[in-house]
């Protein structure tokens, strides 16, 4: 809650203004810490999955729009780790496509709901089925065209689930994996399934509910899940959604183990505290890049556009909104060097990182026209005064200094840029409306490159008045959009690298929009009762979305 | 009879503009409540996913059409009793949510407020019958100075101080191991978190009922009656009790009336700072959230509590003082 913040952050800075009393917080620990005896892990405790909770209206169905919790009841078909691209099995054990427009699955044997009752492909059909009926639960668009050919039907058939799509549908893989299936024999019955209070879930995942008291929700482990042996926590506490300040002193006295949000620069106040238990790792999550409004004057200018590529100083913006904890952006929109590979010659993770060069930026100005003007700023190219609103979301700590650290290059350079800030809703409606000249915005980076760098490059994602898309800048070219369409329909890896390599050599020559940093997917966690977190070393799954998935890694601490 | 018919169609009238004033204000705020929750539920550095707010807004239902019939759907709802659906706590019924958060802002700030006005009358009663003593002086400059902070200031100061600091009282929330019901152990965990709210409250509160109270009641006690009863050698405690406190108390209860009304409005920012479920804080959720259905509700909820209890001072300044009527004649 953004007013909760705005209080929070006050108190932050209080705590930053006096360290020797914010060492003294002694909130109680709770939960029962130590552990190993059985070698089980008794008890963790992390933060609530909702904001909002209030008295007993609970709700635990997975379609509604703020469950309770959204990870550990219901279960997905697979988990594909968006780090390294790698697909974790789930509750289907493979999964095939033939050509482009028929996906299928074969459902896992042995699956039991909570009830007792097998998981069967009839099960994941009738899901899928289910948000035909009620687009309001269809999350990963199977039914409509977003990002891929509608669905025609979905079947079950023996242990195989089959999806057969109007047209090539390759984006749509990550959404159906992620739908959290449920039991025919409960939901057959329950009408809009979104409409339906479920208060005694019945799902195949690793925990079942203990007790929830309108605040804190506890969740026993399931003897009988489908792989309860790789499940070493007994019993998970989910309450309360820290903010920053709340966090960092749960965390520092063990009230709670993991936490997935902002802390300002943990590796100072968390890690440096205990380095041996306390541990932050904060995975590269996508990209965020200075957007200019193309449609705008004079950055529908290639030239202007490549000056301000070399004028962002990305090494101090990356200091300062992040502590360094993260990396400079590579100009190719690709993460590196995780994507490396996928970068055609003669392009490498080094020389698409482009470094600041004033001068270089300067020269490129000049000789594109605009030149200084008697008050030292550059103008047009027709003389007239040139001055560049910048549109910044006020709140967002990371962004802001990001755009208190190009502003002052830009300046540097002889542009006259003034920063608007204004809230997320407003930065939003700009980008809607196109009645702004640049902003700060993310670039996707999953491993389905249509969905991620596609989407900011593709005509067809440029936002409309009434929906924000990934195209805030108004990029616009046929070949790019002939090699997203490609991307759609290509499973083969040596197809999807060369349809990448246009994405990527596109950024490199048209400068569509300006990468700065890479984004943080963050995971902040103390060992002293569970190991087997997610590292830099061990980047087996993304800490902020597969908690289910580390779940399944953590063993009691020695 | 003119004067209440009068006073009530007053009422009526600006019931209808606070209703819809309700229904625009919130529909002027850039913002689409679809695209907010996916992206709260995918986090600031997560792109937007198409698929997912487009099956949001199928299930919020949320609001098409033209503003106007817009407008008339939401009176015809509202004639009808039916406040809608919350977004934030989708599929619950606003209704239901509002009930939830109600016991517990009802319990706090009703408690803090008569605290507030039995302490802050007494206090200024007493700094008035010993005016120009020392303990008038402090209690006047004191209430002035203590009178310029915010109660979400000094919540944020005892926040610190008592629940990070030295950890006496519980951070956030407004109960956490026990069970909601009439047991001890909830009753000791719902006060233990309530205390630190509670006195953010009640450091700010009573100083309008002592400023209030001194005043009126040094005015009453210049009056000629005063005097009398005095002459007639009554005791001091019956003058100050029964003569000039019981007269000066007449326009603090009419503001405490009032007052009783707009109490939502100051516990918000208190209750979001500690976290507290009353309606405050569904207050600034609502708004966070931009669900529409909920704000409007509290929005009204607020607005006609000061209307009402506006009529009912109004009526009873009638009752109680025939001047009011005559002077309308």
């Amino acid at each position: 809650m953004l007013l909760r913040k705005i209080l929070v952050t006050g108190a932050a800075a209080s705590l930053l203004l006096l360290p020797g009393c914010a060492g003294s917080a002694k909130d109680a620990a709770s939960g029962g810490g130590g552990g190993g005896k059985s070698g089980m892990i008794p008890v963790l405790n992390l933060p609530a999955e909702v904001d909002a909770s209030v008295g007993s209206l609970v709700n635990y169905n997975p379609y509604s729009a703020k469950p309770a919790t959204q990870t550990w009841l219901y279960e997905p078909l697979m988990m594909q780790n968006s780090l390294d691209c790698k697909v974790t099995q789930w509750l289907a054990t493979d999964y095939k496509w033939e050509g482009s427009d028929k996906l299928i699955f074969t459902i896992r044997k042995g699956v039991k709901f909570a009830d007792g009752s097998e998981l069967t492909a009839r099960d994941v059909a009738f899901t899928f089925n289910l948000t035909k009926r009620y687009p309001a639960m269809d999350l990963a668009g199977v039914w409509n065209d977003t990002f891929g050919a509608h669905a025609t039907s979905v079947t079950a058939q023996g242990d195989k689930v089959t999806f057969q799509f109007s047209g090539a549908a390759v984006p749509k893989f990550q959404g159906i994996i992620s739908q959290k299936i449920l039991p025919e024999k409960k939901y057959a019955s329950v009408g809009d399934p979104t409409k339906y209070i479920d208060k005694n879930p019945n799902g195949t995942g690793p925990f079942k509910v203990g007790s929830f008291n309108g605040r804190r929700l506890e969740l026993v482990r399931r003897a009988d899940y489908w792989q309860a042996s790789k499940v070493k926590v007994s019993k998970l506490v989910l309450e309360g959604q820290p903010d920053a300040t709340q966090a960092l002193l749960q965390l520092r006295s063990g009230k709670l183990d993991f936490y997935s949000g902002e802390i300002p620069n943990p590796r100072k106040a968390f890690v440096s505290s205990n380095p041996k238990l306390n541990h932050v790792w904060y995975a590269p999550n996508g990209i965020t890049a200075l957007a200019p409004n193309l449609k705008k004057a004079p950055f529908n200018d290639v030239k202007f556009r490549e000056a301000m590529a070399y004028a962002i100083n990305k090494q101090d913006a990356t200091l300062k909104a992040t502590y360094n904890m993260m990396h400079v952006a590579s100009q190719s929109g690709l993460v590196m060097p995780n994507r490396e590979s996928m970068l055609p010659e003669p392009y490498t993770a080094e020389n698409t990182t482009l470094p600041l060069d004033l001068a270089k930026a300067g020269k490129l100005l000049d000789a594109a026209g605009y030149k200084k003007g008697a008050d030292g700023f550059r103008t047009n190219k027709d003389g007239s005064p040139l001055t560049i609103k910048f549109s910044v979301q006020a709140g967002w700590i990371d962004y802001e200094a990001m755009a208190d650290s190009i502003t002052a290059s830009f300046r540097k350079l002889g542009l006259n840029v003034k920063e608007v800030k204004s809230p997320p809703d407003t930065v939003d409606l700009a980008k809607k409306t196109g009645q702004f000249d640049m902003m700060i915005n993310f670039v996707g980076s999953g491993c389905d490159y249509a969905n991620g760098l596609g989407a900011t490059l593709e005509t067809a994602q440029i936002p409309t008045k009434s929906e924000v898309r990934g195209n805030v800048e108004r990029f616009s070219d046929p070949a790019v959009d002939q090699a997203v369409k490609s991307l759609q329909a290509t499973t083969g890896p040596a197809a999807v690298k060369k349809q990448v390599g246009v994405l990527a050599k596109t950024m490199m020559t048209q400068y569509p929009v300006m990468p700065i940093l890479y984004a943080p997917a963050r995971g902040i966690y103390r060992t002293d009762k569970a190991v087997g977190w997610p590292t830099e070393k061990d980047p087996y799954a993304n800490p902020q979305d597969a908690i289910l998935l580390i779940m399944t890694n953590l063993t009691p601490a020695k | 009879m003119k004067y209440f018919l009068r006073k009530i169609g007053f009422f009526l009238l600006t019931l209808w503009a606070v209703v819809t004033l309700n229904f625009l204000i919130p529909r002027l705020q850039p913002g689409d409540p679809a695209e907010l929750m996916v992206q709260k539920l995918a986090g600031k550095n997560a792109q937007l996913n198409l698929a997912q707010v487009r099956a949001m807004r199928a299930m919020l239902g949320t609001p098409h059409g033209s503003l106007w019939s817009q407008y008339w759907e939401y009176m015809g709802h509202l004639a009808h009793g039916d406040f809608g659906i919350s977004y934030t706590y989708f599929p619950y019924k606003v209704t239901d949510v509002i009930g939830q958060g109600l016991w517990w802002t009802l319990v706090l700030v009703a408690c803090t407020q008569i605290l507030s006005f039995v302490i802050g009358v007494m206090l200024g009663a007493y700094a008035a019958w010993r005016r120009n003593s020392r303990f008038d002086s402090i209690v006047t400059l004191g209430s002035t100075f203590v009178g310029t902070l915010q109660p979400f200031w000094i919540a944020l100061l005892l926040l610190y101080v008592f629940a990070y600091s030295l950890g006496w009282f519980p951070t956030s929330g407004g109960y956490s191991q026990s069970t909601p019901g009439w047991n001890l152990g909830f009753v000791y965990d719902a006060v233990s978190h309530a205390f630190l709210p509670a006195v953010a409250l009640m450091i700010v509160t009573p100083i309008g009922w002592i400023l209030g109270m001194r005043n009126t009641m040094i005015m009453n006690l210049g009056e000629d009656y005063i005097r009398l009863a005095k002459a007639k050698g009554l005791p001091d405690r019956t003058v100050a009790l029964r003569y000039a406190a019981r007269n000066a108390l007449l326009p603090s209860v009419t503001g405490f009336a009032l007052a009783l009304g707009g109490l939502l409005g100051g516990a918000i920012l208190v209750e979001t700072a500690f976290d507290y479920p009353g309606l405050g804080r569904l207050m600034g959720e609502a708004v966070a959230n931009k669900d529409y259905p909920l704000l409007q509700t509290l929005m009204l909820l607020t607005t006609t509590g000061v209307l009402i209890a506006n009529l009912i001072a109004d009526l009873l300044y009638g009752v109680l003082d025939p001047r009011a009527r005559r002077a309308e004649r």
